[in-house]
């Protein structure tokens, strides 16, 4: 074992480069899993918690989307209001224990990381949803379109849009906190480096290449999502097809706005 | 050679215990031009919303082609479909372009071809001088253009009536021309228009109907130059009075 930091690191890496590797790749799958998973989850309860209800609504179905918007609402505040490490313990141990479900560890980390971010989605959702103008639905209704074709043609693109950063958020948030899920005997990212760690009695060193890891692996994620986002925009100009006569009688000028990229 | 369309019968309308509409009552034939005039608060917007079933009417009833609308089970979307509506504050689709916004109606509710519906989309965006930008997104364009798109949209669902909520209130005086003359020719090829507007000029020339509003009832209506000249009800004539005063 050399004695210097730069020296130990490189003799850890030698070693135990490709764990650490299988590591990061756990880590990620869980996470992009777990984040893809939990968005649809958080959508579809978004959704459904943001359908509205008027008068005109026969009792049945007021009362059917009441008590499912009830579980939804006890749904989320759990999973929400109580940490993650506990919830894996809690449903990887308490499944087997109680109702003598004996899930895999491995669909174990993915369920716990996938129902946690459902919960946080689910607000952002219901929040993205809550922040498109009233006046693009009924923009929609006025043209004829019933409230699904409202919210898959106008009001979901815009959302989903708005809550782009706050999915990134979530994926960061994800790759992190995977490192809870060694509690239940996940061999991720932290789980590899406690071990390594561990037998060359490397603590330092171990964990300043699990650190730098994790960096390089939501900082990548973060960039990826900007350019993802900047995709949605779209264009910032566009073309003309033919000339517009009707604004040159009102004394205008064809509208071209130049937009600098990114101003 | 002009039938009822649209009947308002005992039109009313709460929100909370605020009466916005009182009884209110008149009739659309085809072809009619219809402005709703009278002053901020009167209740024409709440009556060509309950018109478009975008505010649910809490008594009477409105007729069209002799069916009763605000009936439960009537449903809604099939029928705004026929009955369009051009908003103030235009209310197009932020995510689509010009092309898009006035397809997609088409497509998902008259259930056309993507060919046909973008056939239909440029013939009555050329109409309102709308074709070069349909590829522009909404933001990237100015309010008289965003109105003239808005207009096409309505159009592109061949509507039989068309709803306008002061159309020109939320655009800069030099943009207002631009959607009266779109609104005009609409006019002069017999489309049948209600319009809420604060353009009396407007309203004078173009309408074949006018409704006065004030606190929730029609004070008064009759021809443009009934009202416009020799106005009865003497809320009629300070309103136009004061309108006057300020041009």
């Amino acid at each position: 074992m050399p004695e210097d930091f730069g020296g130990r690191i490189i003799y850890i890496l030698q070693q135990y480069g490709p764990s650490f590797l299988r590591g990061a790749g756990v880590t990620m799958a869980i996470a992009l899993v777990g984040t893809l998973i939990g968005c649809l989850i958080g959508f579809a309860v978004g959704i459904v918690q943001t359908i509205p209800v008027s008068k005109r609504d026969g009792l049945l179905k007021r009362w059917l989307l009441g008590a499912v918007k009830l579980i939804l609402n006890a749904y989320v505040e759990i999973f929400r209001g109580t940490p993650m490490m506990a919830q894996a313990m809690f449903i990887y141990f308490g499944s087997a224990a109680v109702f003598g479900i004996n899930m895999s560890m491995w669909f174990a980390a993915y369920f716990i990381v996938s129902i946690n971010t459902g919960a946080y989605m689910a607000e952002t959702v219901r929040g993205g949803i809550l922040s498109i103008d009233p006046g693009q639905t009924e923009g929609a209704k006025a043209v004829g379109m019933n409230h699904f074709q409202t919210m898959t043609e106008v009001i979901f693109p815009q959302a989903l849009r708005n809550i782009m950063p706050q999915i990134g958020n979530n994926l960061i948030i994800n790759i992190k906190d995977t490192c809870v899920l060694s509690i239940i005997g996940t061999v991720e990212l932290f789980y590899t480096t406690k071990g390594v760690a561990g037998a060359l009695y490397t603590y330092f060193e171990a964990f300043a290449i699990a650190m730098v890891i994790y960096f390089i692996l939501t900082f990548t994620c973060s960039r990826i999502l900007r350019f993802l986002e900047r995709k949605m925009d779209g264009p910032e100009n566009y073309e003309l097809a033919a000339m517009d006569t009707l604004a040159h009688t009102s004394g205008m000028y064809p509208f071209r706005k130049e937009r600098s990229p990114r101003e | 050679m002009s039938e009822t369309i649209m009947k308002v019968r005992h039109l009313g309308k709460f929100f909370g215990n605020r009466q916005i509409l009182r009884d209110i009552d008149f009739e659309v034939k085809t072809g009619d031009v219809t402005c709703i005039i009278g002053p901020s608060g009167s209740g024409k917007s709440t009556l060509l919303r309950c018109m478009n079933l975008l505010e649910i009417p809490s008594s009477g009833e409105i007729l069209y082609h002799g069916s009763c609308i605000t009936d439960k089970n009537v449903n809604a979307p099939a029928y705004r479909s026929c009955v369009g509506m051009v908003f103030q504050n235009f209310n197009l689709f932020e995510n689509k372009t010009v092309l898009g916004n006035c397809m997609v109606g088409q497509i998902r509710v008259k259930k056309r071809s993507k060919e046909e519906a973008r056939e239909k989309a440029i013939f009555y965006l050329e109409k309102v001088g709308m074709a070069e930008y349909i590829h522009a997104k909404p933001r990237q364009l100015s309010g008289g253009q965003k109105q003239r798109v808005a207009i096409a949209r309505a159009l592109a669902m061949e509507p039989e009536v068309l709803l306008f909520d002061e159309p020109t209130s939320a655009l800069d005086p030099q943009m207002v021309g631009e959607v009266l003359s779109v609104m005009r020719q609409l006019a002069e090829e017999g489309l049948t228009m209600i319009i809420v507007t604060h353009e009396m000029a407007f309203a004078k020339d173009v309408s074949s109907h006018v409704i006065f509003m004030t606190n929730g009832v029609i004070e008064e209506e009759g021809t443009p130059r009934q009202i416009f000249e020799n106005p009865e009800s003497p809320l009629t004539k300070e309103f136009l009075l004061r309108f006057r005063r300020h041009v």
